[in-house]
C-alpha cells in the first residue's frame, strides 16, 4: 500500500512533463492529447520557424559559453577554499552561494542595465555572464565536496618529487577532480538552457532564447507547438548529459 | 602555497558575483530612490524621493508583502512534507528501483520550469484530464477550471522545489546508520517509535535545509503565480516584472525588488534562528 502511494507520489511528479509531450504530438491546434491520431504536425511547425530554431541554437550556445564562465570561476575558487587558509575563505564561501539565494526577480531586473550597456546592446555576452553567476554556486559546491574527498597527500607527494605548482595543478588535481568539473559543468548547462527567468529581463526581444519565446507564447496564444519546443529542449538537455558522459566521463 | 596565489585563484569567482550581482543589486538601492519619468527614460537623474517605498509599503504593498510571505512558507512546508516522504519512501527500494525512482524525480528538472507549468495548467484546464475525472465521478456537474487560484500556483512551485527537497533529504537519511534504527526496532520499538525517536531527529538538519531552499524559492516566486494564480493573488516577484515592463517604472520596480530582497533575507534568517534555538539545523 505504501508503495503504490510512493510510485504514485513519483508518477505525478512526472505528470506534468509528460502530459506537454504526449500534447505536442497533437494532430490539431487544441491543446489536448492524441487519443487516436499522433502527428508531428507541429514538430514540422517548430523545425519551420526561424525564430524557434534560432532561439533554441543560441540557447545551446549561451548554455556551453556559461557553463565555461561558472568553472572559471568555481573550480579555482573551490581549490582555493578546499586547501588553502586565507583572509575572507569563509565569505567567498558564502559568496559563491549567494547567486542560488537571489530572487531571480530582482537579479533580472539588477542587471537589465547590462542590455544597454555600449557594446553589449544586442549582444548575448550579458546572458552568458548571468547564467555564468546563477551555475557558479553548482559548480563551487560539486568541486568543493570533491576535493574535500580526495587526500591533499597526492598533490603533497607529486611537490614533494619536484612539481611545480602548474605541473601539480594539470597533472595532479586537475585530473583527480573530473568527475566533479563534468557534472558541475553539465548542471550549469542545463540550468542556463532551461532559465527562463532571469533571461526574460536580460534577453531582450530581438534575441530571444527559447524558454522567453516559450513565455511569450505562454501569456498570448499558446498551440502545442509550446509542448514541442519542450520537448526538443529537454531533449537536447539529455543528449548534452549524456553525451558528455560518454565523451568525457571515462 | 601563498595567499595570493588564493586570491588569484578566487578571483573571478570575486568579478563575477561582485559585477553582476552585488553591483547590480547597491545600483537598484539607488535606482529606486529616484523619481520615475513616467515613460521617457528609466527616471528623472540627479532626484532623491522616498515616494517608492512608501507606494511599496502601503496597504496594498503590505497586502502583497504579506500574501508573497505566506506563499513562500507554503511553498517550503509543502516541499519539505512531501519531499521527505518521498524520500523516505525512495530509501525503501532496493538498489534498482531506487535508481529508477531518483531519475523520476531528476527528470522534471531536465525541462525547463515553464513546461511544467504549461503541462500543469493543461491537466488542471476545464478540457484536462482532472476535471473530465471530476464529471465522470459526478463530482461536479460541469468541467471546471482547476488552475486560474493560488492553489495550482502553490503546486506549480512546489513542483519546481520538490527534486532539490528530495535530493538535500536523500543525503541526509544516507547519512544515518540503518543499524540505528534496526536497534530501536530490537529494543521493542515499534516502526513509528523507531521513526518518531531516532530516525526524524537524525533528519533535521535536511529538514532545516530543504526548508531554506523552498523558503527562498517560494518568497522569490514568479512563474507559478504569474501563469497559474488568479491576477488578484500575485507575488512581489510578479510585481516587480509588472512595474519594469507593463508600467516601465523602473523606479518603482528596483523599491519592489529591494523590498523582496529584505523580504527573502529576512524570512531566511528568522528560520535559520529559529531552527538554531529548537536544536536542529547543525
Amino acid at each position: 500500500m505504501t508503495r503504490l502511494v510512493g510510485w504514485l507520489g513519483l508518477a505525478l511528479l512526472l505528470a506534468p512533463v509528460g502530459f506537454a509531450a504526449w500534447v505536442s504530438f497533437s494532430p490539431d491546434a487544441f491543446l489536448t492529447p492524441p487519443t487516436g491520431r499522433w502527428s508531428l504536425r507541429w514538430y514540422g511547425a517548430f523545425a519551420d520557424d526561424r525564430r524557434w530554431t534560432g532561439a533554441l541554437v543560441r540557447g545551446l550556445w549561451v548554455a556551453a559559453a556559461a557553463a565555461g564562465v561558472a568553472l572559471v570561476a568555481g573550480v579555482p575558487l573551490a581549490f582555493a577554499v578546499a586547501r588553502h587558509r586565507f583572509h575572507g575563505r569563509s565569505v567567498a564561501a558564502a559568496g559563491a552561494l549567494l547567486p542560488g539565494f537571489v530572487p531571480p526577480a530582482v537579479l533580472g531586473l539588477g542587471l537589465l542595465p547590462l542590455l544597454y550597456l555600449p557594446g553589449l546592446n544586442g549582444s548575448p555576452v550579458g546572458l552568458v555572464l548571468a547564467h555564468g553567476l546563477l551555475g557558479l554556486p553548482v559548480v563551487f559546491l560539486v568541486a568543493r565536496a570533491h576535493l574535500g574527498q580526495t587526500p591533499p597527500d597526492l598533490e603533497a607527494a607529486a611537490r614533494g618529487l619536484g612539481a611545480g605548482p602548474w605541473q601539480v595543478a594539470r597533472r595532479v588535481t586537475l585530473p583527480l577532480l573530473r568527475p566533479a568539473v563534468l557534472a558541475g559543468a553539465l548542471a550549469a548547462f542545463v540550468t542556463s538552457l532551461n532559465e527562463g527567468m532571469v533571461s526574460l529581463f536580460v534577453a531582450g526581444e530581438a534575441r530571444p532564447t527559447l524558454p522567453v519565446v516559450v513565455w511569450n507564447e505562454l501569456r498570448y496564444n499558446v498551440t502545442p507547438k509550446v509542448a514541442v519546443a519542450s520537448c526538443v529542449s529537454a531533449l537536447a538537455a539529455l543528449a548534452a548529459v549524456w553525451g558528455s558522459y560518454r565523451v568525457f566521463g571515462r | 602555497m601563498s595567499r595570493a596565489t588564493s586570491y588569484l585563484l578566487a578571483s573571478p569567482a570575486g568579478v563575477l558575483v561582485a559585477g553582476l550581482l552585488l553591483g547590480p543589486v547597491v545600483l537598484l538601492v539607488r535606482v529606486s530612490l529616484y523619481e520615475p519619468a513616467g515613460g521617457r527614460g528609466f527616471f528623472v537623474p540627479g532626484t532623491w524621493t522616498g515616494d517608492n517605498f512608501a507606494a511599496a509599503t502601503d496597504h496594498a504593498g503590505l497586502r502583497l508583502l504579506g500574501f508573497t510571505a505566506a506563499f513562500g512558507a507554503a511553498v517550503a512546508a509543502t516541499a519539505v512534507a512531501l519531499g521527505y516522504a518521498l524520500a523516505l519512501f525512495i530509501r525503501s527500494l532496493g538498489p534498482t528501483a531506487r535508481r529508477v525512482a531518483v531519475a523520476a524525480v531528476l527528470l522534471p528538472k531536465l525541462a525547463s520550469a515553464l513546461v511544467v507549468m504549461f503541462g500543469l495548467r493543461q491537466l488542471l484546464s476545464a478540457a484536462g484530464p482532472v476535471s473530465r475525472g471530476l464529471v465522470a465521478l459526478g463530482v461536479v456537474a460541469e468541467p471546471v477550471t482547476l488552475s486560474r487560484n493560488v492553489f495550482a500556483a502553490l503546486a506549480g512551485e512546489v513542483y519546481l522545489v520538490l527534486p532539490y527537497a528530495v535530493l538535500v533529504l536523500l543525503i541526509q537519511l544516507g547519512r544515518i546508520d540503518p543499524a540505528w534504527e534496526a536497534a530501536a526496532r530490537g529494543l521493542g520499538a515499534s516502526r513509528w517509535q523507531a521513526f518518531r525517536r531516532v530516525t526524524l531527529p537524525l533528519s533535521v538538519p535536511g529538514l532545516v535545509l530543504a526548508g531554506q531552499l523552498g523558503l527562498m524559492c517560494g518568497v522569490g516566486a514568479f512563474l507559478g503565480p504569474m501563469l497559474l494564480a488568479n491576477p488578484a493573488d500575485q507575488t512581489l516577484a510578479v510585481e516587480v516584472h509588472r512595474q519594469a515592463f507593463d508600467r516601465q517604472n523602473w523606479p518603482r520596480a528596483a523599491a519592489g525588488a529591494v523590498v523582496l530582497t529584505l523580504t527573502a533575507a529576512g524570512l531566511g534568517a528568522l528560520f535559520a534562528l529559529a531552527a538554531r534555538r529548537s536544536g536542529g539545523g547543525r
